[in-house]
């Protein structure tokens, strides 16, 4: 240590130059290696310092023990719900200027391919459940879903499945195609006879991560497919993840009215899930936002049409 | 989307889509406007994506009537042309804009509007816009269809000069935090050297 050898080098001076008279073989204390001490040279009392007086001096030499400690140290208490904003500053747009903009920021591009899209964001809990559910807009997005119904080929459930418009109806053949890597299609449901087959053939590793694995919980393994079917064709999921629910509600090529009534059954739909959840779980809707897929998020105020608008929906309805 | 003051921050870009090179009002004889160009800006299409991705939004929004769409092609050599489509002012008076939907009316559930046709066109202008610079196809532009420039408002105006000044600000204070950081960057460098020279000698 550095103070050690400082202390040595001091010591050793005051030994080789000449004592003073009468401290020729001075007392031990000479010898001792504490700084303060060699210099003071003879006796003085040793300086108490005031915690030594008090008498709560520690004996630990680990100089964060020593640090003064009047309560447990606090941890930063983690936030239970997710953030909101204040919204009384934000610009908020009525659904046609929100529309407007839009068809400006992505004029050119296909009038089918570009999507609308909703974000519903809510006050909520963390921890707690999700919002989740299945909705069947007025104006669907998709129209082309192709659907695979796992099923004994020769039952009546694959005729009428067939018919209601599935793409891909049977069950052995399903399995290898899909073990084969040849998964064309975009949601799956089975049939309950066929369950078990389903799950010894080991699929879930393959359409687990899709998201296409069929489950009782989800309610894709059903005993009359045909019903789901139809249900299916038009119907877009939606889920709540991280207080946010969001999902495409139009394409660009939409007028006006066709998105006002999409964006209202896609709310309200939102609203009584909310409403279905127990009593002790408070959701709120927090604020909703319009963009698209190569716009920026207009906020919404809830109006169709801003009381001072110059242009009419008619003329937001062409390509 | 995001917080609110970084979305605000986002939202004034809207003033960029409000103002600029394309804002015009085009008069009502004006019926289409169609792009053909190709996909790459070699050999002479980099114009063309530039009036495309930086004019046309102005257009479009001052104009939501008219009906604006684009064709990209792969073939680079091929022409990039725009076409204009006009009709007889009289018509343009009578004849309401065209209504087109993409909905599919078989599994919509809502009542889907009648496709209806706009005033029907009367000539027809092509500009060339190979080789060319946005700002001159612009021009050309605005000179065959007489359109009107919009120009910003007092109020815009204010803003546009906040948010100069604003930009202003954010680089000094960019620059200065970038000296600041530096030099604590250097002294715990030097702390980390030290440290280990100590370390080294220790061992």
């Amino acid at each position: 240590m550095a103070t050690s050898r400082q202390c040595l080098a001091q010591l050793s001076r005051l030994c080789l130059s000449s004592p003073p008279p009468g401290t020729r073989f001075g007392p031990a204390r000479l010898l001792s290696t504490t700084a303060a001490c060699a210099s003071r040279g003879s006796f003085v009392p040793k300086i108490l310092s005031k915690k030594e007086k008090a008498g709560t001096v520690s004996k630990s030499q680990n100089p964060q023990k020593n640090k003064k400690k009047d309560a447990p140290q606090k941890k930063r208490k983690a936030r239970t719900a997710y953030k909101t904003y204040d919204l009384k500053d934000a610009e908020m747009f009525s659904l046609c200027d929100a529309m407007r903009y839009i068809r400006a920021f992505e004029v050119g591009r296909s009038p089918t391919s570009v999507k609308y899209e909703m974000a519903i964001k809510l006050r909520s809990q963390k921890n707690g459940p999700v919002v989740r559910n299945r909705l069947r807009l007025p104006h669907p997005v998709r129209t082309d879903i192709r659907i695979c119904v796992i099923c004994p080929p020769d039952s009546k459930y694959a005729e009428q499945a067939r018919a209601a418009g599935a793409s891909l109806v049977g069950e052995e053949d399903i399995f290898e195609a899909v073990k084969d890597g040849r998964i064309e299609f975009d949601r799956c449901i089975c049939q309950t006879d066929s369950l078990d087959k389903m799950n010894k053939a080991g699929l879930g590793r393959i359409l687990g991560p899709r998201g296409l694995m069929p489950s009782t919980k989800l309610g894709t393994v059903v005993k009359d497919p045909a019903a789901v079917l139809k249900d299916m064709v038009g119907g877009a999921e939606y889920r709540e993840r991280l207080g946010v629910v969001r999902m495409a509600i139009g394409q660009l090529g939409f007028t006006p009215e066709e998105m006002q009534r999409n964006v209202r059954a896609f709310i309200e739909a939102v609203k009584k899930d909310m409403a279905h959840l127990s009593d002790r779980i408070n959701k709120e809707l927090s604020e909703v936002v319009l963009s698209s897929t190569n716009a920026p998020g207009f906020p919404l105020n809830g109006e169709f049409i801003s009381a001072d608008s110059k242009i009419t929906t008619r003329e937001l309805s062409t390509s | 989307m995001v917080a609110v003051v970084r979305r605000m921050r986002k939202l004034r870009a809207l003033l960029a889509i409000r103002l600029g090179p394309g804002a015009a009002i085009l008069p009502p004889e004006v019926t289409r406007i169609h792009m053909d160009f190709a996909v790459d800006i070699h050999d002479g299409h980099h114009g063309p994506r530039k009036f495309w991705r930086n004019c046309l939004p102005r257009l479009k929004y001052h104009n939501p009537a008219v009906p604006m769409t684009v064709n990209r092609t792969i073939n680079q050599t091929g022409p990039a042309l725009m076409t204009v489509d006009f009709t007889s002012p009289k018509a343009a008076a009578t004849i309401k804009p065209e209504i087109s939907s993409t909905t599919d009316k078989q599994t919509s559930t809502g009542p889907v509007p009648e496709s209806k046709a706009g005033p029907p066109t009367e000539r027809t202008e092509v500009i060339n816009m190979k080789h060319r610079h946005d700002s001159e196809i612009l021009e050309q532009l605005l000179r065959l269809t007489k359109a009107k420039v919009v120009r910003p408002t007092a109020e815009e105006q204010r803003e546009i000069q906040e948010m100069e000044e604003q930009n202003a600000k954010s680089e000094r204070d960019a620059n200065m935090m970038a000296k600041v950081n530096a030099k604590r960057k250097r002294e715990e460098e030097i702390l980390e050297q030290a440290r280990g020279e100590v370390e080294a000698i220790q061992e």
